[in-house]
């Protein structure tokens, strides 16, 4: 319980603990390195709001424009990378994407077994389940208990495609658009629009998403 | 003696394909010094101090029992502060004496807060 | 306006690694070694048989080798494969139609 006074808000926010051992690692190899002059502090800073810049609210806006544009889409399915760019998501790596298609005859999963390849530039970070290993060693062998655990039936006569990135290629599920949606605005159908609908656990539902 | 040649051949991290448990949907909110540790990431990429793949190297090289206990984050600066030694751009003295100071220096700023 | 296919100069020899030695829906083996040290060919896909699904663009570094510092050359290309389950998996459990999709680099493929 708390009896500072609610007047006067904390010029700073300040540990109320001392900082773990790696937290003071981390502190001091990014000191020694900008003493060593391989980068300056302004880096880390930069880079620090381009990862809170990117969140899942970038790729709902890719899949919303995708559902209303169909030419879009096609360039988004031909490069990813190209057709998040020309929304200005720009890719501060070398990683390249593949946006993969949920159809009436696909449904598309993305897993990364080997660590936590994941579409940081248009997703943000990934969440913890996606880089332990209950879901990296399930998804790519029982991928449709995997899929029930997180509520997602998917009919036999339906592919189950998973995408394992071991390499370059990022990949990001366009998920089915819903029925009942015609009339939506592209802001509407990006707000239905969840993470793990963009990961291919779960579909996009008119009750989903903000 | 080839018993032991799977500790080898098999690294911690392959893990596709074996059982596991139920999928908790753990998630946090990332804490200070992890999101520090991932830009600092990404800026050793960009200038390819330490290229991305060489990040997972370094973790693998931590081997199966670190593997298993450290949390991500933990790992990825462990394995950045092995691969700075390997490359000779750090020394374990340096470390050593600058995480000291960081802890003393949290020691003085604290002791200043409580006072 | 006639758009007649551009004709293509004889005589061309490409260099090491710069054409995909595989196409689009060829048939290709993920090789059975087992390296020590670093790798990102699953274990669970050695030796297994699939179809190129697409070939990446472009050519690039191996990142086996990518791993210990070599941050350029000897491009080669990565090739989206496509390995059903039930090759995979012995008593695959889902749908006979499940597939899976991974990235390869050229070194680990070989025609069949």
């Amino acid at each position: 319980m708390s009896d500072h006074d609610h007047q006067h808000p904390h010029a700073e926010i300040v540990h109320a603990e001392r900082p773990g051992y790696y937290d003071i690692m981390e502190t001091a190899v990014r000191e020694l390195l900008i003493e060593k002059h391989l980068f300056g502090p302004e880096e880390i800073r930069r880079q620090i709001e381009v990862l809170d810049s990117r969140t899942p609210a970038l790729g709902a806006k890719v899949v919303a424009r995708a559902w209303i544009d169909p030419e879009f889409r096609s360039r988004l399915l031909a490069d990813g990378r190209a057709g998040c760019e020309e929304l200005g998501i720009t890719f501060y790596d070398d990683t390249q994407l593949i946006v993969l298609e949920n159809t009436d005859a696909v449904h598309n999963l993305i897993v990364c077994t080997l660590c936590s390849c994941y579409p940081r530039p248009v997703l943000g970070l990934p969440p913890d389940w996606y880089k332990l290993k209950a879901y990296r060693s399930r998804a790519v062998y029982e991928p449709r208990a995997v899929l029930a655990e997180f509520g997602t039936h998917i009919p036999d006569d339906v592919e189950v495609r998973v995408s394992d990135s071991t390499a370059i290629v990022r990949y990001l599920v366009l998920p089915k658009r819903p029925d009942g949606t015609e009339h939506y605005s592209e802001e509407q159908l990006a707000a239905l629009v969840t993470r793990d609908a963009m990961i291919g656990v779960i579909p996009v539902t008119i009750g989903s998403g903000q | 003696m080839t018993e032991t040649k799977h500790l080898l051949n098999r690294l911690p991290n392959d893990i596709g394909g074996l059982p596991a448990d139920p999928i908790q949907r753990t998630e946090h909110e990332l804490e200070p010094w992890e999101k520090h540790c991932h830009a600092l990431a990404d800026v050793l990429d960009f200038h390819k101090i330490i290229n991305t793949e060489e990040k997972r190297r370094g973790v693998e090289a931590l081997g199966a029992e670190m593997v298993g206990k450290l949390s991500y984050y933990e790992r990825w600066i462990a394995a950045f502060a092995n691969i700075l030694f390997q490359k000779a751009i750090l020394t374990p003295g340096e470390l050593a004496r600058k995480m000291d100071e960081v802890g003393a220096r949290w020691e003085l700023d604290n002791a200043e807060r409580t006072s | 306006m006639t758009d007649k296919p551009p004709r293509r100069i004889a005589g061309i020899v490409a260099a090491t690694g710069e054409t995909p030695i595989f196409e689009v829906g060829g048939r290709v083996k993920v090789m059975t070694r087992a390296p020590v040290g670093h790798y990102r060919v699953p274990t669970y896909l050695r030796g297994k048989v699939g179809v190129v699904d697409a070939v990446i663009e472009p050519a690039a570094v191996d990142n086996e080798e990518e791993a210990y510092g070599r941050n350029a050359g000897s491009r080669r290309h990565y090739y989206r494969i496509s390995v059903p389950m039930t090759s995979i998996w012995p008593g695959y459990a889902g749908s006979p139609r499940d597939d899976l999709r991974i990235e390869v680099f050229e070194t680990w493929l070989e025609r069949i």
